[in-house]
């Protein structure tokens, strides 16, 4: 059975660009197959049985194309045999199923495979160039003259022996480093770098069918720093649905990022996968759907909340609470949902309330808000609260109790109106707030 | 469109009668064949298929809006005279009928604090209701531009606009044509001498009796002239208005100058609510009648 072989050069990376981690990009090679094997600066993918889950041999390539690209990964060969892929990749070439095998390496000078090239001096004096003048020597003559290792090199290069590879094994926890190229500022320009690291963790995730729920960047600031700026910092970046789409975690890390100001410039970062789940991804349907659908609503959220801030995109949990301003908890989108059913409170709601009652005039004994306002229905009753006690500025306790007679008033400007007077001691005048609005 | 109907009208001559004084007789759209039909839009009409619309819950409304209901792939401008005053009256019944299929009802911006109990009781239940505390115009922008973007299928966009100025509303119209949920921008009421690139814009003023006036400003067809009186009581009054406080207009118009409530009015005992007594205890307030 032949296989298909690809050779990732990690080595090979331009100069401007961060050197990338083999380990790593060996973790993002798993969610193409389980047949990953590295050594030194090189990463091959043995991707025969998985042509079919990717759609075959064109989208495949262009899969992990697009990938090493994101990696920084420039040299990449596929080939039938993994040092022919090798070899391809340090020459550059992209494609080794062009030709038949042995018409692919013939041309190639003796640099390109390391077993060979060890003996570099004397096949030179041999007047041996390429890989053919090698191959045309006699056998024999080469086991004797030279060691085992060049001809089985050879032998497996051109498909005749089989070769075998320790495979990578996936690692329980992802965690990944990345050697910036230059010192680094302001926190938005760690993305680029970051990015990176986020693809290896999609690549991580996605071998270990697992979505993320949390993730942590920790840069290291460089040698040149401040005393007072500290090693290094941290941030650590939430979602409420397990993903491992990292276009998505991208965007929420850029919108964190925005908001973190480095101390020292960054040297170094490195990527966590703090909190993970076990994560089933939706099958794709047979026919397509009709529009393709934006992001998932959820996802928007948590990237608005991103950008505005916490506390700023909120859900409201009821409250079994007669007080108005306590019936409602407004929490945070990812906060936990109660299980527990709460009783509607009877009687009229309004639909918007006040933050803080906003004290009414009264002229005639008749309370103004944008002229007289006329007093519908009433009273509403509403007292409790004596077992609430807050801590004030001072640290001294208020009770939060309540005794107030609440009353529908209609105005001609601002609709119906929920309004309230407080009740007070005898001999005590109370004064009108409005609290909600029937809008 | 002359030159077609003529070329129509001439290509099937009534039988007998070839003589130009048929081009006098008044068109009958009956006379066409039915693909003919459909496609031609005559100036009185209101503009009925090819968008898909969510229907407002009220039916004289329903009546007057392009499709027979709010739109959906476009923008809806609702101006108001002030804000916080009637946009639960008017577009409860549509989102309650989201919130029950289980769409979100996405709230950018409002104006004052969401009650949920009190939209809890129109039919929106709390866990669809997502409000986006966003100050800033530009933060508000920004985030019902995600939004619509996002396309919240089922659901409800509301957003409170009044700064925006028209290209930033053209920038949404565009994004909202590939948004399958009504989007609406709520704007003060002098928004309307503006120009805006949203297919619909209503205007709902407070009219007599718990009633709404709303004026279609803006649609896709022929303009209407006076408003659509609609009769919307808030959602939560009903149960415990009485029939004379149907009509609190006549009471105020009864009496030279407004009621004064009286503190007998008042139950001599307090009652504390925290233990849930059963509804139905408010009374209405006593109005002295000169």
């Amino acid at each position: 059975m032949s296989m298909h072989w690809a050779a990732l050069l990690t080595n090979a990376a331009c100069n401007s660009s961060p050197r990338i981690d083999p380990q790593g990009v060996a973790v993002w090679a798993l969610q193409f197959t389980p047949r990953v094997a590295q050594k030194e600066h090189t990463v091959w993918l043995e991707v025969t049985q998985s042509m079919r889950l990717f759609g075959g041999e064109e989208p495949l390539h262009q899969h992990v194309a697009a990938g090493a690209a994101e990696l920084g990964i420039r040299a990449l060969a596929w080939a039938p045999t993994s040092l022919a892929a090798l070899a391809c990749a340090r020459m550059g070439i992209r494609d080794g199923f062009a030709m038949p095998l042995a018409q692919v390496l013939d041309p190639l000078p003796i640099e390109s495979m390391d077993a060979v090239n060890a003996h570099q001096a004397t096949l030179a004096r041999l007047g041996c160039k390429t890989l053919a003048d090698v191959r045309k020597l006699p056998r024999g003559g080469i086991s004797r003259r030279f060691d085992s290792q060049l001809l089985l090199a050879l032998d497996q290069a051109y498909g005749l022996r089989p070769e075998g590879y320790p495979w990578v094994k996936v690692p329980e926890t992802f965690s990944a480093k990345l050697e910036l190229p230059g010192r680094v500022d302001t926190a938005p320009a760690l993305m680029f770098g970051a990015r990176r690291l986020l693809v290896q963790m999609g690549g991580w995730l996605s071998a270990r069918q697992y979505g993320v729920t949390a993730f942590t960047l920790h840069w290291c600031h460089d040698a040149m720093r401040a005393r007072e700026a500290g090693e290094g910092g941290d941030i650590t970046v939430r979602t409420a649905q397990p993903t491992r789409n990292v276009d998505h975690l991208s965007r929420l890390l850029g919108e964190n990022l925005a908001k973190v100001q480095l101390l020292a410039p960054a040297g170094e970062l490195v990527l966590r996968a703090t909190e993970v789940t076990p994560c089933i991804e939706e099958s794709r349907s047979l026919l397509p759907d009709v529009r393709t659908c934006g992001e998932a609503v959820d996802q928007v959220l948590e990237r608005i909340e991103a950008r505005l801030g916490h506390k700023r995109v909120l859900r409201p949990r009821l409250v079994e609470d007669t007080r108005m301003a306590w019936m409602v908890h407004w929490q945070p989108i990812n906060a936990q949902k109660p299980a527990t059913k709460v009783r509607q409170v009877p009687g009229p709601q309004p639909t918007w309330i006040l933050k803080n009652p906003l004290k009414l005039d009264v002229r005639n004994e008749c309370p103004l808000y944008q002229g007289p306002l006329q007093l519908l229905l009433g009273p509403e009753r509403i007292e409790g609260g004596w077992w609430h006690r807050a801590k004030d500025a001072e640290g001294g306790q208020h009770s939060l109790q309540v005794a107030r007679d609440y009353w529908v008033a209609l105005s001609q400007h601002a609709g119906a109106l929920w309004i309230f007077q407080q009740r007070l001691p005898r001999n005590e005048v109370a004064s009108w707030y409005l609290h909600g609005i029937f809008a | 469109m002359s030159a077609a109907l003529q070329w129509i009208v001439n290509a099937t001559p009534p039988p007998g009668d070839a003589s130009p004084q048929s081009f006098g007789h008044p068109f009958d759209i009956g006379q066409l064949p039915g693909s003919v039909a459909q496609a031609i839009w005559r100036g009185s009409e209101v503009a009925q298929a090819g968008q898909s619309v969510v229907s407002s819950g009220w039916t004289a409304l329903d009546a007057q809006l392009p499709g027979g209901g709010w739109p959906c792939n476009a923008l809806t401008e609702l101006l108001q005279p002030q804000p916080a005053l009637c946009e639960w009256r008017l577009l409860s019944p549509a989102l309650a009928r989201l919130a029950a299929g289980g769409g979100h009802i996405l709230l950018v911006g409002p104006p004052k604090r969401p009650h949920a109990p009190g939209l809890v009781k129109l039919g929106i239940t709390e866990k669809n209701i997502v409000w986006i505390a966003a100050d800033t115009p530009a933060e508000r922008l920004w985030s019902t531009e995600q939004l619509v973007k996002a396309n919240p299928r089922g659901g409800a966009i509301l957003a409170w606009l009044p700064q925006a100025r028209a290209e930033q509303l053209r920038r949404l119209q565009v994004h909202a044509q590939s948004c399958d949920c009504p989007v609406f921008l709520f704007r003060p009421e002098t928004a309307q001498l503006d120009a805006s690139p949203a297919p619909l814009r209503v205007l709902t003023t407070l009219g007599p009796d718990w009633n709404l006036h709303v004026h279609l400003l803006k649609r896709k067809g022929a303009l209407l002239d006076g408003p659509i009186v609609l009769s919307a009581l808030p959602g939560t009054l009903a149960s415990v208005l009485t029939p004379r406080l149907m009509h609190p207009n006549q009471l105020l118009a009864s009496q030279p100058y407004l009621a004064r409530y009286q503190t007998r009015a008042m139950n001599p005992v307090g009652r504390c609510r925290a233990d849930l007594h059963p509804p139905g205890r408010l009374k209405s307030a006593q109005i002295q009648v000169d």
